[in-house]
């Protein structure tokens, strides 16, 4: 999140954050659906990876990939968490030091186990057929994408959290709850729509069947609903402790 | 813009090596052909959409310098970008991403060994022209003709996350314009004789116009088009769905869908029709 001038960050700003945010999940989940399960890429590897401290293929790509941000200077902002805190090399470049919004303690809090295990254990399987189709480093690497949107998503709480005027928002939560749910399944209707030239231009095509979609929308409002905003909820009662404490 | 015949060793799996014998493969058919490049279609708008919500940010493209700013420093030839896509594409490749062809990176390694699991992949390509790639003309024409007309002006600092999208943009890029050397061979397989004729007399402008259907690409170019407008739109929960088309100062796209229509007119398809001829002229070594 990038304050434009001042210190204050205006809980609209963070809003419109967390809407352009949905479109990039979709997006991610789409790109994921393309590859069916490739159950070897998240099995235990073979004779305890050589020593080398990961368990899975999925676990050594995001623990590198994580090495390779960290020094390019990415887990500056409190949005961006990594999954793997441990050792994490530093930035080898200077980084433009973005102005401090937050309360230190706000880069302590992660809720990155429990979205980890929420998307192998629950998410996957919603939105993947059954196959293999041996593009396993493809595959993990799209989900390290999906891993990464969703944290962002999640940890932006951290943002709301310190806006003193959210208080009031959590009186109107439920009706914000409702619409946030209805417009990620517009958006996985509308984005993962078979697009062809056939259709009239401009004729409203979120009318197509689910059937043709390319991700399931009833699983994106599950996602959001049981995952993503208590997980967000959770990161903003973790973030209030710690001002507070 | 010359496409160049790769044979230096990319990955060195002891798979890659036995597999000089061509199955015919039941499962490359003009229609699968036809599928894969619709079905990147969608890829490529999504992150044209992704890489356009962060700035140019120029200094992510040039050359790095190092020292204390106090006296000349060191000039690295590489910038932020190739060292970060390098790095990755590194990763990557442990992880076996290269392994099965249909992947060519933009950088070449020695990588002994993969951690992937093993997994049977269909050679479909012939040997000898599985490695014809573009990706030299393709990376130039990304960040010095694509990305000025994709990204607004401006330096927002947020140089890993613009680059890693840089580095999705380039895959797909890379992978849907060199899927020109399976489109070729199942080309070459539906007509073997008048391929066979034409390739033995080096003769490129035929075999560029037995390759050519214009009306095929005019499709191509405006389902493309389209569905950079659909996916491109602004939805809310409620009322309509605002597309951005008419508005006329063209600052609602988050993605312009005539830069995504000039990218496959100017460069996608050009690009993809070299790597076909270039395939077809290895076809027979």
């Amino acid at each position: 999140m990038d304050a434009a001038g001042g210190e204050q960050l205006s809980l609209a700003a963070v809003r419109d954050a967390l809407v352009r945010l949905e479109d990039s999940v979709v997006f991610a989940l789409i790109e994921r659906a393309r590859h069916p399960r490739n159950a070897p890429a998240y099995a235990p590897a073979a004779g305890g990876g050589g020593g080398a401290g990961w368990r899975s293929l999925v676990e050594f790509f995001v623990r590198e990939a994580e090495a390779l941000n960290a020094k390019a200077g990415h887990y500056q902002k409190p949005e961006d968490v990594p999954f793997f805190p441990q050792d994490l090399p530093s930035p080898l470049f200077p980084t433009k030091s973005s102005p401090k919004v937050l309360h230190p303690s706000a880069s302590l809090v992660t809720v990155n186990d429990a979205i980890w295990k929420m998307y192998f254990d629950g998410l996957l399987p919603l939105f993947t057929v059954d196959g293999d189709d041996g593009s396993y480093a493809e595959t993990v690497a799209l989900d390290f994408a999906c891993l990464q949107v969703l944290s962002r998503r999640i940890h932006i709480g951290k943002y709301v959290a310190e806006d003193s005027n959210s208080l009031m928002d959590l009186l109107t939560f439920k009706a914000v709850e409702e619409k946030v749910k209805k417009r990620v399944e517009k958006k996985a209707r509308t984005f993962g729509q078979n697009v062809t030239l056939e259709d009239s231009a401009g004729k409203q095509q979120s009318t197509a069947g689910d059937s043709e979609c390319k991700l399931d929308p009833t699983v994106l409002s599950k996602l959001y609903d049981q995952w993503v905003m208590p997980l967000t909820k959770d990161v903003e009662v973790e973030y209030l402790l710690r001002r507070l404490g | 813009m010359a496409a160049r015949a790769i044979y230096a060793p990319l990955v060195c799996t002891a798979a890659l090596l036995l597999a000089f014998v061509v199955s015919p493969s039941a499962g490359l058919s003009l229609d699968t052909v036809r599928e894969f490049l619709t079905r990147e279609e969608d890829t490529i708008v999504f992150s044209l959409i992704e890489r356009a919500r962060y700035p140019l940010n120029r200094p992510a493209y040039d050359p790095i310098h190092l020292g204390d700013g106090a006296g000349p420093g060191r000039r690295l030839n590489a910038s932020f970008a190739e060292l970060f896509i390098r790095e990755s594409e590194a990763v990557q490749s442990k992880a076996g991403r290269y392994q099965s062809l249909q992947e060519i990176p933009f950088f070449a390694y020695r990588v002994p060994f993969t951690l992937a699991p093993p997994y049977n992949f269909t050679r479909e390509l012939y040997p000898a022209a599985a490695f014809v790639n573009v990706n030299d003309a393709i990376w130039s024409m990304y960040f010095n003709e694509l990305l000025p007309l994709l990204a607004k002006n401006g330096d927002d600092g947020n140089y890993a996350v613009t680059v890693d999208s840089d580095l999705a943009c380039l895959q797909v890029l890379s992978r849907r314009i060199n899927y020109g050397r399976y489109v070729a061979e199942v080309k070459f397989r539906g007509d073997q004789q008048t391929y066979t004729s034409l390739i033995q007399a080096k003769d490129r402008d035929s075999l560029m116009k037995l390759l050519t259907s214009e009306a095929q690409e005019d499709v191509v170019k405006r389902r493309i088009e389209k569905k950079a407008t659909v996916f491109g739109q602004s939805i809310t929960s409620d009322g309509p769905i605002k597309t951005g088309v008419n508005n006329s100062s063209g600052t609602n796209f988050k993605v312009d869908p005539s830069v995504v229509y000039k990218l496959y007119d100017q460069w996608v398809i050009p690009l993809t029709k070299q790597v076909e001829v270039e395939y077809l002229l290895h076809r027979l070594d």
